[in-house]
């Protein structure tokens, strides 16, 4: 035990001992593996951030259901009366097509527009806001439903766009799936890489060493120390290099946000992602290393 | 101690580089291994360290057999050894010192317990003072010191030296070769190759002569 912690303590020593004697070799090797690290991080924020909002937008979607012009009122007390009961359904109001040509008039606030016009051309219409936890497959039966009614001459399901934006975060999570694991594996191979020349550089002490009793632990040691203290520290820079550019971008965002109404900024990652981001870098170098080392040992007896 | 049943080495290739070798060596035993260039000498003595593994027959050290050792195994049997290599594979990117601890560094020992065993090493073979040159500094013959030097700092039940009087002229040659009757007087067994049977002669201790690969009386 004494002699396994001394061994350790050396190994360490030497491995920052090499790094403080070759700054600029180890410098690049930790700027490759913060970038790569960097990328998935950073996206991983922007998603996290884009899925806080849109848990608080309101996402009772609405439906419009326009009527045709020869609907009578039976069939418009047919449609009122299954909307009520309908569990799917938080509310419905009727609006009539006068009450709708008031409202645009008020909205685009003059009578030129509709001056030339003879007749009302809206129709009436039932605007219906759903249930929340109604799901998307509920929604769109209840939109056949109602499509199929008599006297209905088409039904708009607005949430559309709430939806789109919901599978487009999930493609996002996707992609950043894919992302990861092409980064990981990128990661292991430059670190295994990296590994693999300090091997090169000190062969020759290799060879002595395992023809005179080390162990293949022995030479293995100080290279994983090399590749922790190098995912350790690679991990630390990939998290500032995003908070740097989160620092960066968030005065544009927030104002970008603004402008649509919206308070929204990326948030800063906390102590528990760096700590998540650091774990990784470390694990995926010294998988590289332990590979590299083994490669290169598997030539001795 | 050390033991060949009928030992062959076929080299990828197909060169058998010895053949069908049947010998033992007692514990605290001196034996010089002769023979011309190409006999087989080092083939022998890496044998021996299972740095290379026979293609028939058994190696025994210590009555282990060393050619059926795994990977695991095989680095504790090497500490017993003391390994002096025909091309002393000497690491010039550190100093003499450096050099030396390495066997130390291996098994785990603590710094001072290093400095003293390095220093005594250091000092057995005639290095003194030297320690913090570089190798390439020393001489061919202090170069052989230091080789071992390496070789016993640990202290070895046993010690394979290939060829450590090549390139040296007589007087020093029979220098280094007291310094292994030495060894030999504290209890190592010795294996020393030298292709120079005449420098053995003096000593009148076992020689196992070799000709392409085959014992010769
Ligand atoms: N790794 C190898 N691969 C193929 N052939 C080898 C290998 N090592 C040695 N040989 C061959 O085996 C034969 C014996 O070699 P070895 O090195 O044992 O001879 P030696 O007696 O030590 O010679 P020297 O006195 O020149 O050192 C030689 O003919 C050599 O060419
Ligand atoms: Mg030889």
């Amino acid at each position: 035990m004494k002699h396994w912690i001394r061994l350790n303590a050396l190994a360490l020593q030497r491995t920052v001992a090499a790094m403080v004697r070759h700054p600029l070799n180890h410098g690049l090797n930790l700027l490759v593996i913060a970038i790569a690290a960097a990328f998935p991080f950073g996206f991983y924020l922007l998603l996290s951030s884009v899925a806080a909002v849109t848990a608080q937008l309101p996402v009772e979607p609405q439906i419009s259901v326009f009527l045709k012009p020869a609907a009578g009122s039976a069939e418009i007390g047919g449609i009122k009366e299954l909307l009520a009961q309908d569990e799917r359904v938080a509310n419905a109001r009727f609006v009539a097509k006068d009450e709708a040509l008031k409202d645009l008039q008020a909205k685009v606030g003059s009578d030129d527009l509709l001056a030339g016009l003879t007749e009302n051309p809206l129709p009436d219409a039932f605007l219906v806001t759903t249930r929340s936890d109604a799901s998307a497959a509920a929604l769109d039966a209840l939109k056949t439903e109602l499509a199929g009614r008599p006297g209905v001459d088409e039904v708009q399901l607005d949430s559309a766009w709430a939806q789109r934006l919901e599978r487009l975060l999930a493609l996002g999570r996707g992609l950043l799936e894919v992302i990861v694991v092409l980064l990981a594996v990128a990661l292991a191979l430059i670190t295994g890489n990296a590994i693999r020349m300090q091997i090169l550089t000190r062969r020759d002490e290799i060879e002595v060493a395992k023809l005179i009793g080390a162990t293949d632990a022995f030479i293995r040691r100080p290279f994983m120390y090399a590749a922790a203290v190098q995912g350790l520290i690679g991990g630390l820079l990939a998290c500032g290099i995003v908070v740097t550019a989160l620092y960066w971008l968030n005065p544009a965002v927030t104002e970008l946000a603004s402008a649509y109404g919206q308070r929204f900024a990326l948030h800063l990652p906390g102590p528990l992602e760096i700590g998540a981001v650091c774990l990784v870098t470390t694990l995926l170098n010294l998988v590289g290393a332990w590979l590299a080392v083994w490669r290169h040992l598997r030539r001795f007896f | 101690m050390i033991q060949f049943q009928q030992v062959s080495k076929r080299y990828p290739g197909g060169f058998d580089a010895v053949k069908n070798l049947s010998f033992e060596i007692q514990t605290g035993e001196l034996v010089f291994l002769a023979g011309h260039s190409g006999a087989g000498k080092s083939t022998l003595l890496k044998l021996i360290a299972g740095i290379e593994k026979p293609s028939s027959g058994a190696v025994l050290v210590n009555n282990q057999n060393v050619s059926r050792l795994g990977r695991k195994a095989l680095p504790y049997v090497r500490r017993h050894l003391g390994l002096i290599f025909q091309d002393h594979k000497i690491l010039y990117d550190r100093s003499v010192y450096d050099n030396v601890r390495l066997p130390l560094d291996i098994v785990g020992f603590d710094g001072r317990e290093v400095k003293r065993r390095v220093l005594a090493a250091l000092d057995k073979v005639g290095l003194s003072g030297k320690e913090k040159l570089n190798p390439v500094a020393l001489s061919g013959g202090e170069q052989q010191r230091l080789c071992i030097a390496r070789a016993v700092v640990h202290r070895p039940a046993i010690l394979l030296a290939d060829e450590p009087t090549a390139n040296l002229d007589r007087d020093y040659a029979h220098d280094i070769l007291e310094l292994f009757k030495s060894f030999h007087q504290v209890g190592v067994t010795l294996v020393i190759s030298a292709h120079d049977e005449t420098l053995m002669a003096d000593y009148g201790r076992r020689i196992l002569r070799l000709k392409h690969g085959e014992f010769t009386a």
